[in-house]
């Protein structure tokens, strides 16, 4: 089935910036938002840094409200409401036009960190404010601060799908669009960084101790990340019915489930080829029309590599021409929110032909050494690109988005 | 959003015993558990049997060796909702979870050990099967489901969501079929939480639950005539206070048929009141030769849809069931017999 899905507003908010246009300008300028780690003690870890995100000023919340919020709904509301201003629903005040808005998110943790409060005061026999942190810590009271402070309602999706969510959650925006069950909606992912997550991936050493360094043969493991991200995606007649500028297409989408084990992909990368391959049919387009592919690309010694022999598969003589990178090294993973930044990331390069770099790359994984990005890139006559999503489960991933005015 | 999807197989495990013969008519048994936080006081909670003969056959899969009980809930629901469909039929059949609180039992361990022995001591063992879709990638592979899986988080609302889910999939072509499927595990950590929230039933009370567990499941696909169906949903009706789910439920039901009778399900949780309000002057299909299962959130979604199925008859061609989300949103399902 054809998708026929415009992408008609764009916003986030990342450890590079406190909206899009910020943080685009300084992935493009090559910045990395590593830094120490300050929301809570990781003095017994191995790694003790990461990429956590500025949080945008609410002035619409009192203080109160703000307390109540968690620190994910901190970072989705400001993203929402620039994805809904840039498509011209948003009014004056921070609020939907779109009374009835279907949205769909992703997310691995929600407002974890609430949960973590609670269980210590629990351990702790300290009960008080117990209440309003079991309150909001489920993924839906994230979904409910959008809604109640952007005042729309509507049917809504969480996907947890791990670190490929954020692009489950775009791809299956636009079957609901497809299949007529939504004229538009507002979906993308968040994430903020949580000590038990934090914890875990130190726990597995998959974080690093020094720079995040995407297919260099000396990557030694991930950074995390925060950040979230929303698109507005539109049937094209919608679209076209409220005079909206379509900013590209969504054209493509696979999804599948890798069985070989529970975080490792199977080494030959079939799964990963596999949702590349079903994106580029669905949306009509040969490997070697893939002007850009914003890669996973965790830096962990496993998943890179594994990754790099899925391109030499499905790209075949298109490796080179086709240019790769991993926004990682920059901001870092920001797990249920990856799939949405990182499809903003390519968008942005289909709609200015700047590239984002590789960056802290000192040796490249051979396999894929003539086809990641440099930097100062810039590409021209992009047609179509690519972001690909892997997560812990098998869950793999892959968006097609194309210019708008590509038949 | 019309669904129409044609139920072909169901699965149901539960305090009351596994299978779709024990959610209609087994007899639940009571334990008492003590929460984290008050190890003096216990309440009544229901729980699955984990000795039960029909959990010995998923014991020696390799996948499941370090698999938490929400897993093993997964995966015989699962079954049972796809007796007598082929290995070759599998490769082609979707899978969508519905969760609210997810793998419950290993997170709490985990992360109760980063506090009482240190970050240092963190099990890598424990963290993956934390994440949502882990107990979704265990039962993918054991029964060999080679279609796309969704993991998907929210309250009871969330079991809606799946099945419109599954719904896009197969109007999208994407598979033959979907397994979808609601479940909750138990852990003594979400004692304190509803306690908290005052959800609880206390000693001699009417009101309040009692806290459960388990899995059920539908396997469904479009066409079949003759088969049980999912005609359409509504959801989105979205509020935090009890005045917030009353005007929820005042605006849905000014949207549905009248004359349909409606199965109500919200009657021991904190919507209780608001769902007898609402719905006064409708025809309300009677629960009481069901066994009181507890809440199990996503669970007891799929538990009452599989409920309200069994009341579909010649002279009740359609049933509504009103799914009570306790902390986002109010949606529900028009079922249907195969004539509808």
């Amino acid at each position: 089935v054809k998708l026929k899905v415009v992408v008609t507003g764009m916003g986030a908010v990342t450890p590079l910036g406190v909206n899009l246009a910020t943080t685009w300008d300084a992935l493009i300028a090559g910045k990395d938002a590593q830094v120490p780690l300050e929301l809570f003690d990781t003095s017994g870890c191995r790694c003790h840094h990461a990429a956590s995100a500025k949080l945008p000023p609410l002035p619409d919340f009192s203080s109160k409200a703000l307390r109540r919020l968690s620190r994910t709904s901190r970072l989705a509301i400001p993203a929402a409401r620039e994805a809904l201003a840039s498509a011209g629903l948003l009014d004056a005040e921070g609020r939907s036009l779109a009374r009835e808005l279907p949205i769909c998110v992703s997310t691995t943790s929600g407002g974890m960190a609430f949960g973590e409060d609670f269980v210590r005061r629990i351990l702790a026999q300290k009960r008080s404010h117990l209440y309003s942190q079991i309150a909001r810590y489920l993924p839906q009271q994230q979904v409910l601060d959008l809604q109640q402070a952007l005042q729309f309602s509507g049917p809504s999706v969480i996907i947890a799908n791990a670190c490929a969510s954020g692009a489950n959650s775009l791809g299956h925006a636009a079957e609901l669009i497809a299949t007529g069950a939504a004229d538009y909606v507002l979906a993308g992912g968040f994430e903020a960084i949580t000590e038990l997550v934090f914890v875990g991936f130190d726990s597995l050493q998959a974080t690093t101790t020094d720079r995040c360094r995407p297919f260099d043969l000396h990557r030694s493991g991930l950074l995390i990340g925060e950040a979230a991200a929303f698109l507005v995606l539109e049937s094209e007649e919608h679209a076209q019915k409220r005079c909206a500028t379509p900013l590209c297409r969504l054209t493509g989408y696979g999804h599948t489930t890798d069985f070989f084990h529970l975080t490792q992909p199977k080494p030959d990368g079939g799964a990963l080829i596999e949702v590349m391959r079903a994106a580029s049919a669905q949306a009509e387009i040969t490997p070697a029309q893939i002007g850009y592919l914003n890669a996973h690309g965790t830096a962990t010694p496993t998943n890179d590599g594994v990754e790099a022999k899925a391109y030499q598969t499905f790209l075949g003589d298109a490796l080179g021409p086709t240019r790769i990178s991993s926004t990682k090294g920059a901001i870092g993973h920001t797990l249920g929110a990856a799939g949405s930044v990182e499809a903003l990331f390519a968008i942005h390069a289909l709609r200015t032909g700047k590239l984002p770099p590789q960056l802290n790359l000192r040796e490249p994984i051979p396999e894929v050494a003539k086809t990641l990005v440099g930097a100062n890139e810039i590409a021209t006559d992009l047609q179509h690109v690519m972001s690909v999503n892997l997560g812990f489960g098998g869950s793999n991933a892959a968006l097609v988005f194309s210019r708008s005015d590509t038949a | 959003m019309k669904l129409d999807l044609a139920v072909i197989g169901q699965g149901a495990v539960t305090p009351a015993g596994i299978g779709i013969d024990a959610l209609l008519h087994g007899k639940p048994v009571q334990t008492e558990i003590a929460p984290l936080g008050q190890p003096d006081k216990t309440w009544p909670v229901l729980r699955v049997n984990p000795k039960d003969p029909a959990f010995s056959r998923w014991q020696r899969e390799p996948r499941l060796r370090r698999a938490s009980p929400i897993a093993f809930f997964l995966v015989e629901a699962a079954e049972q909702a796809l007796t007598g469909v082929s290995a070759e039929d599998r490769k082609e059949t979707g899978l969508i979870v519905a969760f609210s609180a997810g793998c419950l039992v290993y997170s709490r361990r985990f992360f109760e050990g980063i506090i009482k022995q240190g970050q240092r001591s963190a099990s890598p063992a424990l963290f993956p099967e934390t994440v949502f879709n882990s107990p979704v990638s265990h039962v993918a592979t054991v029964l060999g489901l080679n279609g796309a899986a969704y993991a998907l988080v929210g309250d009871e609302s969330a079991w809606v969501g799946a099945l419109q889910t599954a719904s896009v999939w197969l109007q999208m072509e994407r598979v033959k079929q979907v397994v979808v499927l609601g479940v909750e595990e138990f852990d003594p950590l979400v004692l304190d939480a509803y306690r908290s929230v005052r959800w609880l039933r206390r000693q001699n009370s009417a009101h309040g639950f009692l806290t459960s567990e388990g899995a059920a499941g539908v396997l469904v696909r479009r066409g079949e005539s003759g088969r049980p169906r999912i005609i359409s949903t509504r959801d989105g009706f979205i509020y935090r206070t009890q005045s917030q789910a009353a005007a929820a439920a005042e605006k849905l039901l000014d949207q549905i048929d009248p004359k349909l009778p409606l199965y109500p399900t919200a009657k021991n949780n904190w919507l209780g009141p608001v769902e007898e309000k609402a719905t006064q002057d409708r025809c309300l299909l009677s629960t009481k030769d069901q066994p009181y299962l507890g809440e199990a959130f996503t669970a007891s979604a799929a538990w009452n849809t599989l409920r309200a199925l069994r009341r579909l008859s010649p002279e009740t061609p359609q049933v509504l069931l009103p799914i009570w989300g306790l902390n986002h949103q109010l949606a529900f399902l028009q079922l249907g017999n195969g004539n509808s």
